[in-house]
């Protein structure tokens, strides 16, 4: 049996293969995919995915054409190593987990930008509420701390 | 009452479009049908309780490029992009999830499965640009609902074995003594050798060799003896309230 190790200490269990053995279907995945922005440039068809370690090429294929119904043509996966330097205020090893990158290509021409997920919005609060009064107070002093706009620009320490 | 009716039928609804729309949806690249934005939309509304899905806000917009239809799924609907608070419904019990029909949960644990990954997608781009994420409980309780919902199906599958075959365990065992002297239980792994050509298995010995037999006997007393003071220490306690408090009766 195969043993994938999980994180909170029950294995999960892959039955063995051999020639002739029926393909192994896993019917509830608790595989999960993280998308990132890419760190460097990366061609526009190419999509950067954080993927459990324990996934493979051929697993990231098929999640991604059957769950998502995105074609892929291509997938490079690597292996990210994440410090065990890092001290914690017992003078104790601290280890970041390592994570596994996954770098898909779309296929059918498709491209992929990263989105800007938060953007800047102009929130209206509502009259009476407790932000109203709190960003009308931040409002007043922020007015308050500015300098006098009569000595254009010219700093308090000079005298006069 | 007509609440809990109306999300009903929508899920109903939403499952009637899930029959007829598969998820083969990649080959027809044309999918500026009402029919499947209202899918995409049911698919979210489904992954949180009753009411977060009936506002009208959540509808999503018909959409008629489909450059990366699929890669929309790790992305929240846009309206929430910027938000500081996002609503969500409360997680799936275990018993809404047992009223449930097999193929339902089988859709459900896919839809919260997307679910979680476009929260995680989230989490990651708030920690990259430094911004505080919007509801992050939604993490905790789409974690939740997900457990719940293997537990449900683990209860079904362990009582429809113990109905047909009268296995108690879903995976085969046995007690076994290692070289320590202690009883455990062995769970049965697969091999393709059988266990006498299996030269790591032969190192691991499920015996206890007859030196280690006298060390048994003083743990076993060891045991014995505990149990016995804790009960001991227990009736002294209860004698020790007794006399403190005296039990009276109503006349008394």
């Amino acid at each position: 049996m195969l043993f994938v190790p999980r994180k909170n200490n029950t294995q999960v269990k892959y039955p063995l293969y051999q020639l002739g053995n029926p393909q192994l279907r896993i019917f509830r995945p608790t595989f999960n995919l993280t998308l990132v922005r890419p760190g460097k440039e990366q061609p526009p068809d190419t999509v950067q995915f954080r993927i459990p370690l324990e996934m493979t090429k051929f697993d990231v294929r098929n999640y991604l054409e059957k769950i998502y119904s995105v074609p892929v043509a291509a997938v490079r996966t690597r292996i990210q190593y994440c410090t065990n330097k890092k001290r914690n205020h017992l003078n104790q090893r601290v280890k970041r987990p390592d994570y596994k990158v996954a770098y898909v290509q779309l296929a059918q021409q498709q491209t992929f930008q990263f989105p800007d997920i938060f953007p800047e919005k102009d929130r209206k609060h509502e009259e009476g509420s407790v932000e109203e009064m709190q960003e009308k107070f931040m409002e007043d002093e922020r007015q308050r701390q500015k300098p006098d706009p009569r000595r254009g620009g010219v700093t308090e320490w000079f005298g006069l | 009452m007509a609440a809990a009716v109306t999300s009903r039928l929508t899920a109903a609804v939403c499952r009637q479009f899930q029959r007829v729309v598969t998820v083969s949806s990649y080959t027809q690249p044309q999918c500026a049908t009402q029919a499947f934005s209202k899918f995409h939309s049911c698919q979210r509304r489904q992954t949180y309780d009753s009411w977060w899905f009936r506002s009208s806000t959540n509808n999503r917009a018909l959409h008629t490029s489909c450059v990366r239809e699929g890669l929309e799924d790790f992305f929240d609907l846009p309206e929430n992009w910027g938000e500081q608070t996002v609503k969500s419904g409360a997680p799936w019990t275990g018993k809404q999830l047992r009223v449930k029909s097999n193929e339902d949960l089988h859709k459900l644990w896919y839809v919260l499965l997307k679910e979680k990954n476009m929260l995680l997608t989230l989490e990651q781009e708030a920690k990259r640009q430094r911004l505080p994420m919007p509801s992050p409980e939604r993490l905790k309780k789409v974690e939740r609902s997900m457990k719940r919902l293997d537990t449900v199906v683990t209860e079904r599958e362990d009582s429809l074995r113990l109905l047909q075959t009268g296995q108690e365990r879903g995976r085969p065992g046995e007690w076994r003594r290692n070289v320590f002297g202690k009883t455990f239980w062995y769970r049965f792994k697969e091999h393709p050798i059988p266990w006498y050509l299996n030269s790591r298995y032969k190192r691991r010995r499920f015996f206890e060799p007859s030196h280690v037999a006298p060390y048994t006997r003083l743990s076993l007393e060891k045991y014995l003896r505990s149990k016995i003071r804790k009960e001991k220490r227990e009736k002294r306690n209860q004698k020790m309230l007794a006399a403190v408090f005296p039990k009276k009766t109503a006349l008394a």
